[in-house]
């Protein structure tokens, strides 16, 4: 029991030093992804279009890009970038394919 | 205008300073000038009423233009008001550029038809309305929750919180997920039981409610992306509640509000692409569950479900609770074949309850569900859009269960399904399929169902 507890103990000192650390991360992380936003490139785009097709279909049919505005692409993409565990360039990639095709 | 004026004024001076001498010089004769004065004086009476209408036209030509000028002002300071309030305008709205708060509804409905030999008569479902609510701040956080509207068979609507959660990317590979979630153990519930993707009208046996699967927990979650070379690995790691007693005795597995033991469950998904189009990936959870906590206001006591108590027992008031699966999943171009397998065992404990503080005895239970299933998109037979809307489904699965045998009578049992679907639409589907229901205990009837069912995934 007393293992058991420092267990606990453990695994919540560890979140919370994990979400303090990585913080700052998430700041930067989020500027770097407002400046590439800002510049999409062909090269971008293709890459949106071959994650967009992995991945999206993997589980779903693949959505018409027509179907949601830009902003609503940014907030879905995000939500799928957890749900499918995306990598942040990937969504970043299938963002700029969407905002470019709709 | 004015020079038509002044040569008008000017000929009528000339005219009018002219009189006397054409007086003098007419004279000669009476009577010519008689005749030469008068039509003279109709001259200029002529004259002068065309310099009085002159006159009359010039005054309303100034005042024409003066009306014209003070519109021209008023439009001048009309346009620079508006330009002024467009500016503001212009600051405060949308102009291409990200607004630092956004927000998508999405969500899925169904309505159905289910017929067959099951117990109650043929009937058109209601289905679900599930409404998705995604709210982003900027890169740092986004906040998603899905609610599900129901109806049942009296009538009446009911509400549930599928999920409600923060998702807070850490890093590039690690996000931090809290609160109420969609359990990440395999890949039905997370990813494929909304109904316009999942291919069949229902869950496989043992992966709904009551059965081996976990539906959600609440806690905190790590989860994320690793890349590894050319392919990848993907997590998801959770602390939650964990799963708590039913009133019959079997284990909950949805994400409660409130703890009711001090042990957290602990458990998550490790997936790995061994091709870009195969996933597999493996489950654990474990916790441990104590009694039937009834809710605050009820008294309903498990006693019903009491088993004897085997000779040499040594079980406690809280027991060990564990699940281990597997799943893969191939999904290249229109095929898609899933598997999913999931096995759990509660140890044997006893469950305090109001009439036996001693607490009744609840056997080792054991659960285990498997299913798989193979989807066709007909896209690239023949050249009929109807035909490429087409997508046969199979699936055959089984549902075990040990140790509970009002779970095993109601839940166990083998489940074959065929289905036909058309897609009317990406996210639009139509569903036909017969399901067969083969129970596990004697005496328990079979069932044959047919179901039709239309989803939206909006």
């Amino acid at each position: 029991m007393k293992t058991m507890k420092n267990n606990r103990i453990w695994i919540g000192t560890t979140l919370v030093v994990a979400m303090l650390a990585a913080a700052p991360l998430a700041v930067a992380g989020s500027d770097d992804n407002k400046n590439k936003a800002s510049k999409p490139d062909p090269m971008q785009v293709v890459r949106g279009a071959k994650a967009w097709k992995n991945n999206c279909g993997r589980c779903h049919n693949l959505r018409s890009p027509k179907e949601l505005t830009d902003e609503e692409w940014d907030v879905s993409v995000t939500h799928m970038r957890v749900r499918a565990n995306l990598l942040p360039l990937e969504a970043e990639d299938i963002k700029a394919f969407l905002k470019a095709s709709n | 205008m004015r020079k038509t004026l002044f040569l008008s004024s000017a000929i009528a001076i000339v005219l009018l300073s002219a009189i006397p001498a054409g007086a003098q010089t007419s004279t000669s004769t009476e009577e010519g000038l008689s005749s030469a004065n008068q039509a003279l004086l109709a001259r200029i009476e002529k004259l002068e009423a065309e310099l009085v209408a002159l006159r009359a036209s010039v005054q309303q030509s100034a005042q024409t233009a003066s009306a014209a000028k003070a519109t021209a002002q008023s439009a001048v300071k009309t346009v620079s008001t508006v330009q002024k309030l467009a500016k503001v305008g212009a600051a405060g709205a949308y102009s291409g550029a990200p607004s630092d708060a956004k927000w998508h509804l999405a969500g899925y409905a169904d309505v159905g038809f289910v017929g067959g030999d099951m117990p109650g008569p043929d009937s058109f479902v209601t289905g679900k309305f599930n409404p998705g609510f995604h709210f982003q701040y900027k890169d740092l956080l986004i906040f998603e929750s899905e609610l599900e509207f129901s109806t049942t068979s009296d009538g009446e609507t009911t509400t549930e919180l599928e999920y409600s959660q923060f998702d807070i990317p850490i890093n590039d590979y690690v996000t931090l997920v809290a609160g109420k979630y969609l359990s990440p153990i395999g890949q039905f519930q997370e990813r494929l039981h909304p109904s316009w993707i999942n291919r069949i009208q229902g869950a496989p046996a043992g992966f709904g409610h009551d059965g081996v699967q976990p539906t959600s927990d609440t806690g905190v979650q790590l989860r994320g992306t690793v890349p590894v070379g050319n392919t990848r690995f993907t997590y998801a790691v959770a602390l939650g509640n964990g799963p708590q007693t039913t009133f019959e005795g079997g284990v909950k597995l949805e994400g409660v509000s409130k703890d009711n033991n001090s042990n957290k469950s602990l458990g998550g998904r490790i997936g790995f692409f061994a091709l870009p189009y195969l996933e597999l990936g493996g489950s654990y959870l474990t916790g441990k569950v104590s009694g039937y906590a009834p809710p605050v206001g009820h008294e309903e006591t498990p006693v019903t479900l009491a088993a004897d108590v085997p000779v040499g027992s040594s079980a406690q008031d809280q027991a060990r609770y564990t699940l281990w699966g597997m799943d893969a999943a191939y999904t290249k171009g229109a095929l898609a074949a899933r598997f999913e397998y999931l096995n759990s065992h509660r140890g044997a404990f006893f469950s305090p309850t109001a009439d036996d503080p001693a607490g009744v005895f609840l056997p080792r239970l054991g659960m285990k569900a498997w299913y798989g299933q193979v989807s066709y998109r007909m896209s690239n037979v023949g050249s009929s859009d109807f035909i490429h809307n087409l997508e046969p489904v199979v699936r055959y699965g089984q549902f075990r269960i040990t140790g509970h045998d009002v779970l095993r009578e109601e839940n166990a049992q083998d489940r074959f399904n065929l289905g036909l679907n058309y897609w009317l639409a990406p996210t639009i589907v139509t569903k036909a399929g017969l399901e067969w229901r083969d129970f596990r205990v004697a005496g328990v009837p079979s069932e044959t169902l047919y179901q039709f069912q239309i989803a939206y995934g909006f």
